[in-house]
């Protein structure tokens, strides 16, 4: 079941009297419990889009269903009840300064009305998770960035929301800071059932946490779904990027010196990825495999490989025929 | 001459102090609405009205604007002398600057501490009583300081027109009747008060700065 549904959405700003569309036609689907990854350049709208998902930005034209409600059309108190089902940690993470740690994280169920001490008392109990416990009476100008962050986690979680929004959780992390946020989201979503939405242009943070990934250029959507659908299009299309472009120059270039006649490109992934195919399909086949390129990533969902391969011998076409129902996908490049 | 001076002191000190008061409860709300206005389309020609009001009422001289108040003050005081006319023309001069310092304090809230705010679902009221002010809490104090001492300025210029205090005291005493001493002594006392709300209010601002 889908907990968000975003349909044409359209964002545009005003500057000099001029208008311009930063988020065009943007159509966007998270179910619910799953983790979703907005990547793409800077400038690409996606902290633009997330701060619309809770209206924080209010979209030119579109509509917005969050739990099947449209939220476009609320009344702003309705509008305050619905935020508080929506966590957000932002990137700059905007504690409030003169408060201590215990009451930020506080902060969005005292607003709630509920009694102070039992506020607190929450708010420890969050904060002992989140190993915040020895800085509760701490203010956020005497933290680390990474124990800001997790403050902003915290009160983000202490209103047990349905869905949290985190924008650019890792650019200002170290790789070991880095990796704890990223089982610290895993853990979140797993253990609490949150369906949690990422801004990253980092693609080895969607590689890891990601369930699906919502790909922005210029504001468009170019690619809505499964992490391992958009890497081996990736991996497919070279004109996406420059080192896989050189790949493959150099693989033509070592194709045209040996005399093979097929160069071919693989993407496995899941259980298939540690199989050893190549072995099983050329089996009994006058063929020879020569192995130009490789490459296994672990995505959250398993194994992710890419290999590049030249064939040669008069059973190429047969033992092609056998790799395309073994692998995931894959392409005759030559 | 010490009991004199005694008394005009004290008749500063309250003349001061009751204006500020009085210029911090108004003034306070006074700056939140324009801070309010300033961010809001729907509310923006009232921001520009109320904009341009702030500035006129400050262009005004205060003696200019004493003179000016003269029928509002004798209605409203009964009276266009001693501390407590005084006092209200105090108060007319003083809370437009006062809105104006406090817009100035709650503009420096970042934009994106009040961004989650908004997101965590607060309420106008819960905005403006838990996030805003307090979140700005530590320039309030020193805008209250900037306050008081113009007022301490002010109180002596309200002298001149018979408000009483330590400013019509060296008027009277020191300039009309060449007592120079007496002249310095209320300077040295005014320059200590200002002093002395100076200090308070920096090192309250700083214990408060987190």
């Amino acid at each position: 079941m889908s907990l968000l549904e975003v349909k044409n959405l359209c964002v545009s700003f005003s500057a000099k009297g001029k208008e311009f569309a930063v988020l065009d036609n943007v159509e966007l689907s998270v179910e619910q419990g799953s983790i979703m990854g907005i990547a793409g350049v800077s400038g690409a709208g996606k902290t633009t889009l997330l701060r619309t998902l809770n209206l924080l930005q209010r979209p030119a034209s579109g509509k917005i269903a969050f739990d099947g409600v449209d939220i476009m059309s609320v009344s702003q108190e309705e509008l305050r009840v619905l935020r508080r089902r929506i966590g957000v940690i932002f990137q700059s993470y905007n504690l409030f300064r003169n408060k201590t740690v215990a009451r930020n994280i506080a902060f969005p169920v005292i607003i709630e009305g509920v009694n102070k001490k039992k506020a607190l008392e929450k708010a420890r109990e969050i904060a002992e998770e989140l190993e915040l416990i020895h800085r509760l009476g701490s203010y956020p100008s005497q933290l680390s960035g990474g124990e800001q962050q997790r403050v902003s986690i915290a009160r983000a979680l202490i209103t047990n929301p349905r869905m949290i929004l985190l924008d650019e959780p890792t650019s200002a992390l170290d790789p070991f800071l880095t990796s704890r946020i990223l089982r610290l989201v895993k853990r979140v979503n797993s253990v609490h059932g949150v369906t949690v939405i990422i801004v990253t242009h980092d693609m080895s943070v969607i590689k890891r946490v990601c369930d699906q990934i919502a790909y922005l250029e210029k504001g468009k959507m170019v690619f809505c779904g499964p992490t391992h659908d958009y890497f081996s299009e990736y991996y497919l299309s070279v004109s996406h990027d420059d080192h896989a472009a050189e790949q493959l120059e150099k693989a033509k270039k070592i194709l045209a010196e040996n005399g093979g006649n097929k160069l071919v490109r693989l993407v496995f992934w899941g259980e298939a990825a540690g199989e050893p195919i190549l072995w099983k399909c050329s089996k009994g086949l006058d063929v020879s495999v020569n192995i130009l390129y490789g490459e296994i990533e672990e995505f959250k969902h398993g194994p992710f490989g890419t290999l590049l391969v030249a064939t040669c011998g008069k059973d190429s076409a047969e033992f092609l025929r056998r790799l395309s129902g073994n692998v995931y996908k894959m392409e005759v490049l030559t | 001459m010490i009991s004199e001076l005694t008394r005009a002191t004290l008749e500063s000190l309250y003349m001061i102090f009751a204006s500020g008061l009085l210029s911090i409860l108004l003034g306070m709300p006074l700056g939140i609405i324009l801070y309010t206005c300033a961010g809001s389309k729907r509310l923006a020609s009232v921001y520009r009205v109320m904009d341009v009001s702030v500035n006129i009422f400050r262009s005004v001289p205060f003696i200019i604007l004493i003179l000016l108040l003269i029928p509002v003050t004798r209605r409203v005081t009964g009276t266009i002398i001693g501390p407590n006319a005084a006092i209200f023309n105090l108060t007319v001069a003083a809370v437009p600057f006062f809105g104006r310092l406090t817009e100035n304090a709650l503009n420096t809230l970042p934009r994106g501490v009040s961004d989650s705010a908004q997101a965590m679902g607060v309420t106008y009221r819960q905005f403006v009583f838990m996030v805003l002010v307090p979140e700005t809490l530590p320039d309030h104090i020193l805008n209250a300081s900037v306050l008081l001492i113009n007022l301490v300025t002010y109180t002596a210029i309200a002298g001149a027109v018979g408000a009483g205090g330590l400013g019509q005291l060296a008027i009277n005493y020191g300039y009309y009747r060449f007592q120079w001493n007496v002249v310095l002594y209320s300077v040295i006392i005014l320059v200590l008060i200002s002093q002395g709300i100076q200090l308070l209010g920096t090192s309250l601002s700083r214990m408060l700065r987190k």
